[in-house]
């Protein structure tokens, strides 16, 4: 039987043409084979799902008629309003996404993941998100608006105002580089549950589920507290040098797969100079010193500042609140899953690995209950 | 691009885990629990017993059983908002989809708490009061509440019925929930510890492996056994029936496994308590049975075809007197026993479950401007 690789590290477990992680390069690659950075500011989300979706950006006929689908797509159904509404509104916005996307998508019989689905559960996040937000505010539900694009609607519905042109960049270019990362944890967590022959509500409720974990989606929040702890510019020499004494993780840098800077946060560092430039200077320094520590201490590893990192910067530029910046993301990622299912049903096996057993030697009696 | 593995299609013989809960011994046709041969602990154990092995990794004393079958009885009850959202689903709803919903908002008391046995034991107790509630909120009756004083099958046959059931049933059920609750790295417990690896909670792990199971080519098998043999009809018309279904390339329910290489030991002890339970049933399933593996053979001699757990699993849920649409969420309810026990050892000793992908799509190319696109 084939070694054990401990987190299937280096284990390939699909085929896909929807993105490629290319580590060693530092390139990220979308379906069709663009390059992350010729997409920002070219395509919007929507021509981004298009792609990830049918593999090539849509001409303006064609998303137009995808905007008119989103934007039909984004009224709960009743019994996702139920749930939606059972839960305390302190509720960690997270398991509100899990509950009511699952709740939304429940159904009389099985059904074979389509692209109507993917567009349906695209759509339906960001209102999910917006209510959940409002609720954890204390305010009213703001109802979604169809004129309104993904990015600026999923604003709508969290601020009740319609948002400034640049706010709505940063969260549409944000949407645009997180959408899909070859097979991470949640995708791939959507792809074994596809493999079974379920429907596409089940593999994205797995998805959110998968993102939630600190070590995947949350990290975009740990990024961000940690940049609060640091406090300032000034202060991040010493903040730093003292946590690393402790033993403490710095959040927001390392990756298993990128050997060089991350492509997307790159972008987003350029980008968080003008979106928040308090945070952006602070940051700045964060990184410096981080990175200089992390060197000192491991120079083997190449530690590279990760996406969380600089996306916590751009979404509170954005004006996003961080305990949603972990529901940001599945709003974007969305959108990889579930080109990632159908994807795998053109090919349909189940995933069902191996396991090595290191329990005890089998076909030992068990003792009867009075005796033990 | 960055890999110099090759890709093996659904992972198979790939090793993604170290466990000492079960072990699937394919060749030799044996199911282990925790070192425990299946057929050893079937008959007498109870799947409160089980389920303390698979947490605990031996079975309980008699105190331990009591706190443990007291602690269970003691989490039965829904959250508030659970119950609201169980009554939010539309009636005709299928009820792993209601598993799935319920239990992810039953779970959202636990926050991000590290897993943990209580919070197992909590999750386990509540599928039977989620299942029973939803059947009866579609009769348009209102649910029961819990027996403390019945054990984990009894009490789900209570809560569903409103009448305690024979003690034969109850034992049948039982065995069930034993003969189910773990096997190996399955898809639905692959999906758990993919979850858990991201440290994300004991919910999200369980929420997401229902909705793996949900998938035919895993637990949504065993209703399709029953409506395959509806169609089938009778033990004279089976042979008719089946190589006419060939030709038109249905595929027999009930059959074929990637791992086993001789008769599931689980089927066999649950074909033994249909031929019992369910003579009807056990009259033209063991027929077709006998037609299946004979028509498979014939097609692929060089395949070991042989019966899956759920072609029996179907008679004995249908003699206990489960609606079909609630076999697989009663398969979730003995398997929930299972996952959360990898959950636990996955997060005892944790590394993210990252896989790679081979890239197949075109080379990189420049993106053109909406305007010029069409």
């Amino acid at each position: 039987m084939a070694e054990f690789s401990p987190g299937l590290e280096g284990v390939v477990a699909a085929e896909t043409a929807v993105s490629e992680v290319d580590g060693a390069n530092g390139r990220l690659i979308y379906r069709g084979g663009y390059l992350i950075e010729d997409l920002v500011g070219v395509a919007s989300f929507e021509e981004i799902a298009y792609l990830l979706w049918h593999g090539e950006l849509p001409d303006q006929g064609q998303l137009d008629g995808l905007r008119l689908q989103m934007s039909a797509g984004r009224k709960l159904n009743h019994a996702a309003r139920g749930a939606l509404m059972a839960m305390d509104p302190a509720t960690d916005p997270m398991d509100v996404l899990r509950t009511v996307v699952s709740a939304q998508g429940a159904t009389k019989s099985l059904t074979k993941p389509s692209l109507e689905e993917a567009i349906a559960l695209t759509a339906i996040i960001p209102t999910i998100v917006g209510a959940s937000y409002r609720r954890r505010q204390g305010k009213e539900i703001v109802e979604p608006r169809d004129d309104l694009g993904h990015a600026a609607n999923l604003l709508w519905m969290m601020e009740g105002k319609e948002s400034a042109a640049e706010k709505t960049r940063y969260v549409d270019t944000y949407l645009v580089l997180l959408a899909d990362h070859g097979l991470n944890a949640s995708t791939f967590a959507a792809r074994v549950v596809a493999s079974t022959g379920s429907d596409l509500t089940s593999c994205v409720v797995g998805a959110i589920a998968a993102l939630k974990g600190p070590a995947h989606g949350g990290a975009t929040l740990a990024a961000r507290n940690m940049l609060d702890k640091v406090g300032s510019a000034e202060k991040a020499e010493q903040w730093l040098t003292e946590a690393h004494a402790r033993h403490e993780r710095f959040s927001g840098f390392g990756h298993r797969v990128y050997r060089t800077y991350d492509p997307r946060a790159r972008i987003l560092r350029e980008m968080a100079k003008s979106a928040a430039p308090d945070l952006h200077r602070t940051a700045t320094k964060t990184e410096e010193v981080a990175l200089r520590i992390l060197h000192e201490a491991h120079p083997e590893r190449p530690n590279a500042t990760n996406v969380d990192f600089w996306a916590s910067v751009v979404l509170t530029g954005a004006g996003i609140s961080k305990e949603m910046f972990t529901c940001i993301f599945a709003t974007s990622r969305v959108a990889g899953w579930t080109a990632h299912v159908l994807e795998a049903m053109a090919d349909l096996r189940i995933i069902r690995p191996a396991s090595r057993w290191i329990g005890p030697q089998p076909g030992r009696k068990p003792m009867q209950l009075t005796k033990r | 691009m960055t890999s110099n593995s090759s890709y093996v299609p659904g992972l198979e013989g790939i090793v993604a885990a170290q466990t000492a809960m079960s072990m699937v011994d394919g060749e030799n046709g044996r199911l282990v629990y925790r070192g425990y041969v299946i057929a050893d602990l079937a008959e007498d154990m109870s799947f409160e017993e089980v389920a303390h092995l698979l947490w605990q990794g031996r079975l309980p004393t008699r105190a331990e059983l009591d706190a443990l079958t007291l602690e269970l009885a003691g989490s039965r009850a829904l959250t508030r908002a659970a119950e609201a959202t169980l009554n939010a689903l539309p009636t005709d709803t299928d009820p792993m989809d209601v598993l799935r919903s319920v239990v992810s908002v039953q779970g959202v008391e636990h926050r991000l708490e590290k897993p943990t046995i209580p919070l197992a034991v909590h999750a386990t107790a509540s599928f039977p009061t989620i299942l029973a509630g939803f059947h009866r909120r579609q009769q348009g009756l209102g649910p029961i509440a819990q027996r403390a004083d019945l054990g984990h099958a009894a009490n789900y046959l209570y809560m569903l019925n409103g009448k305690e059931s024979s003690p034969e049933i109850v034992r049948a059920l039982n065995t069930y929930l034993v003969l189910l609750a773990d096997h190996g790295m399955n898809a639905s417990t692959f999906t758990a510890r993919v979850i858990a690896s991201t440290d994300s909670d004991l919910a999200s792990c369980l929420v997401g492996a229902i909705g793996a199971l949900k998938g035919p080519a895993h637990g949504g098998a065993p209703s399709a056994v029953i409506e395959q043999l509806d169609q089938i009809g009778a033990a004279p018309d089976a042979e008719a029936w089946m190589r006419d279904a060939r030709k038109r390339k249905v595929k027999f329910m009930g059959f074929g496994h990637r791992i086993y290489r001789v008769y599931d030991p689980r089927a066999r002890i649950l074909k033994a308590m249909c031929e019992r339970m369910n003579p009807g049933f056990y009259a033209l399933a063991s027929r077709v049975e006998e037609i299946a593996l004979r028509i498979l053979h014939e097609e692929h001699p060089e395949r070991p075809q042989s019966t899956n757990v759920e072609f029996y699993s179907a008679g004995v849920l249908q003699a206990i007197g489960l609606p079909k649409e609630y076999f697989s969420p009663t398969f979730a309810t003995s398997r929930v026993a299972g996952w959360t026990a990898h959950v636990l050892e996955q997060v005892a000793n944790n590394r993210i479950i990252r896989p790679q992908s081979e890239y197949i799509g075109p080379e990189p190319r420049k993106p053109v401007p909406l305007a010029e696109r069409g």
